[in-house]
């Protein structure tokens, strides 16, 4: 199982968070012993996409992953764009319509349908400045290196702190919540395996464990919402 | 029509241009697209290449905080032996050394540097000097030679740059980064710049699940000292050529931060950047941001931009010149084809109403303007005379000299018809050697024999051909309208007939048809 460095969803400076959670629950339940990593995002699909690695969390779908990874559901959320204000950026056109204005993403990351549309149409506009990690684009941030970054709820105690929240604005993609869920490796993992594993998740959900972990780290209305989608 | 010449090919050439314009735009934009992909990917590799390498590197020291977590920290050797067995100059060029610190409370100050003292070390120090809670002191350096002989006790914690990096190391308990530092084994002052990569080591059976415990049961800490520029040097592959790289620490761009710069990006600092590609890339390396600045030089653009844009605009602008000027020449063509064929009509009409030899009007305009002249003569009620000619015995001409010599005679002859007459008269050749004239608007009857007997004399004028000279002579018979008839016909038969009595008269003479029925009759037209 490899985790990434992501908000609320990892922080290896303290070695807990949401994606920490599920693991110690997967393992408790599973019975299995699971050797968790950290790396980067792009580390961690091109190892599933092999095979070298079995699982790692909070992934979403699209048609290429699709062909290697298998996906166990559990919460879903929407996508934010998060500007500086001096960008003078009111909605997603002003962003994409002045030339001067640069996106930070972490790589290989996707997201909803209309962020994705950015993000490529600003990769071909060399618009785009890629990190492996989410912390350097808060720093860049701030430097004004990029004028905006796509965040999702488990950033929101980084953007709440007050130099940041001073700075910047946020404007929702108008998509519905994309689904999150367990990464399995269709080369590592057995289809009989991968059942297995999505009816663990499944009673995860059902019984509410998931919800009270979520609730950990969100208000209860919004763990509800991711969770409960 | 001349609007028309110009209109046309310019249109052509508008739209040509245009369709040019288009063409080349749209290669130029795929082109962009090509250069910009091909750039980004060697952003993505170079950043890749150096993510690999500090896994590498992180395996190492993986290694060697196993080794002490069996052998325990103070085993010198065992460190020893495990740098000599990995061979780390030639495998691991990017390392300047390998060594261990130790979590040094203060109370334990005095009984460490005792303790170290009599390892050998005997001018030991906890460096920089001064009261603290915590020490953490490099207890020892491999591979032990050459610089890293440099004295040992420097205490890392003491420095913020390395104290945050080996926090990190110690709450994660994963390998961390410092920031830009100055290695201790460098004393010059402008070291190469550098950093530390930190392990943490913890207490031999001591639980280390949490963040809690790993700070209760630290002991210190395995690090790997790089110098950046040696780092670099020991990735696998290179740039492409074009392309230059600046390395900040962290994500500030400015050059105390810089780590590292290649050969090629000094060079690019010095020319302007406009149409550069350029792209910073934030690598999150062992817990620490490195800023990698990629742009491309002149030279990665003739390498990988396929140039097809400069080969459209030129092909076009050159084939939108060649259509237009086709459309021109095809245009104004028309007009010449035009002109030639108004010319050649001009000359077949010309061709078919005169005679080829002499140039002189032939039967068929003869007798169209002796029809002319009959009626305006009668709606005037005027005179005029058709003259009938005959040479002499011209068939001996052609006999004795060739048919080459009469022909030259007939054109002299010609010659002093046409000299011979009014300009409002007009003379035409009928036969071999018939002539005739036709005299409009005469005042007397007999102004037309005068006429006729000035040609009659103008024709015995000697003529000379091929250093000879021939006699000549002719008959000629007169003809007057309307005494002599008031048509074709009969104009034509009484000077036929005048013809023939002076020809029966000795030839050499002009005469009138006196008789009242001509002998013989000849038409003009129609024979």
């Amino acid at each position: 199982m490899a985790l990434h460095d992501h908000g609320l969803l990892y922080s290896a400076d303290t070695d807990s968070g949401i994606d920490k959670d599920v693991v110690d629950e997967l393992i408790r339940r599973s019975g299995c012993k699971i050797t968790v990593n950290v790396m980067p995002r792009a580390r961690i699909w091109q190892l599933i996409e092999s095979g070298a690695l079995d699982f790692s969390l909070s992934g979403i779908s699209n048609g290429e992953r699709s062909k290697f990874a298998s996906f166990a559901w559990y919460f879903s959320n929407k996508y934010y764009l998060l500007v500086r204000k001096d960008s003078e950026v009111h909605s997603l056109a002003d962003f994409s319509g002045n030339n001067r204005l640069r996106l930070g993403v972490i790589r290989s990351f996707r997201y909803s349908d209309s962020a994705n549309q950015l993000v490529d149409r600003l990769q071909e506009a060399g618009r785009i400045s890629q990190s492996s990690g989410l912390a350097p684009l808060y720093q860049a941030l701030m430097l004004n290196q990029i004028q905006g970054m796509i965040i999702e709820p488990f950033d929101y105690p980084t953007v709440e702190e007050n130099k940041i929240r001073e700075r910047t604005a946020i404007i929702e993609f108008n998509d519905p919540a994309v689904p999150h869920g367990l990464i399995m490796s269709k080369k590592a993992l057995p289809l009989d395996e991968q059942e297995k594993w999505r009816a663990l998740v499944q009673e995860m959900r059902s019984d509410g464990t998931l919800r009270r972990i979520f609730e950990k780290y969100f208000q209860p209305a919004l763990a509800a919402a991711m969770v409960g989608y | 029509m001349g609007v028309r010449t110009i209109f046309l090919p310019l249109l052509i050439l508008v739209v040509a241009l245009g369709i040019t314009w288009l063409a080349w735009n749209h290669e130029h934009q795929v082109s962009r697209v090509g250069l910009r992909s091909q750039f980004d990917s060697s952003l993505r590799e170079a950043a890749s290449r150096i993510e690999q390498r500090m896994a590498a590197y992180e395996q190492i020291l993986r290694g060697v905080q196993g080794l002490l977590a069996t052998t325990g920290m103070f085993d010198r050797s065992a460190l020893r032996d495990y740098v000599n067995t990995i061979q780390l100059d030639t495998n691991y060029a990017g390392i300047q050394a390998i060594g261990v610190v130790e979590l040094v409370p203060s109370q334990r100050k005095d009984g460490h540097i005792s303790a170290m003292r009599r390892l050998g070390f005997v001018d030991y120090e906890i460096h920089p000097e001064g009261p603290r809670d915590v020490y953490a002191p490099i207890i020892q350096r491999e591979p032990y030679f050459g610089r890293n002989r440099a004295r040992l006790g420097f205490d890392p914690w003491s420095d913020p740059v390395r104290r945050l990096a080996m926090e990190k190391a110690r709450d994660s308990s994963m390998a961390a980064l410092s920031g830009k530092v100055r290695l201790t084994i460098d004393a010059e002052v402008d070291a190469p710049p550098s950093f530390v990569m930190y392990l943490p080591l913890f207490a031999q059976g001591q639980p280390h699940g949490s963040v809690t415990q790993r700070r209760a049961h630290l002991a210190g800490w395995v690090y790997i000292a790089f110098r950046m520029s040696d780092f670099m040097a020991s990735l696998y592959g290179t740039l492409p050529q074009g392309l230059t790289l600046a390395i900040f620490d962290d994500v500030d761009l400015s050059e105390a931060a810089l780590l590292y710069r290649s050969a090629e990006d000094s060079a690019r600092r010095q020319r302007p950047a406009e149409d550069l590609l350029t792209a910073n890339e934030y690598l999150v390396a062992a817990g620490h941001t490195w800023t990698l600045s990629m742009s491309t030089l002149p030279e990665f653009e003739t390498r990988f931009g396929h140039d097809a844009a400069s080969v459209i605009a030129m092909a076009g602008t050159g084939l939108s010149l060649l259509v237009a000027l086709l459309a021109w020449m095809m245009v104004t063509g028309r007009v010449r084809v035009q002109r030639l064929a108004a010319a050649m009509t001009e000359e077949l009409r010309h061709l078919a109403q005169h005679d080829s030899l002499t140039g002189l009007p032939n039967r068929a305009l003869f007798s169209d303007r002796l029809n002319h002249e009959l009626v305006r003569a009668k709606r005037h009620g005027e005179h005029f005379a058709l003259i009938f000619l005959d040479l002499d015995n011209f068939k001996l001409i052609n006999d004795n000299f060739g048919h080459a010599v009469g022909d030259l005679v007939l054109q002299q002859i010609a010659l002093r018809l046409r000299d011979s007459i009014r300009a409002s008269d007009t003379v035409g050749r009928i036969g071999g050697d018939e002539f005739v004239v036709l005299m409009p608007e005469l005042p007397e009857s007999n102004d037309a024999l005068g006429l006729a007997e000035k040609i009659r004399q103008a024709v015995r004028q000697p003529i000379a051909i091929d250093d000879r000279e021939l006699v000549m002579s002719c008959s000629l018979g007169v003809a007057i309208y309307p005494d002599d008839g008031t048509d074709e016909i009969a104009l034509t038969k009484n000077a036929d007939t005048a013809m023939y009595q002076a020809k029966e008269n000795g030839r050499d003479s002009v005469r009138r048809n006196t008789s009242d029925k001509p002998t013989s009759a000849r038409v003009l037209t129609g024979s």
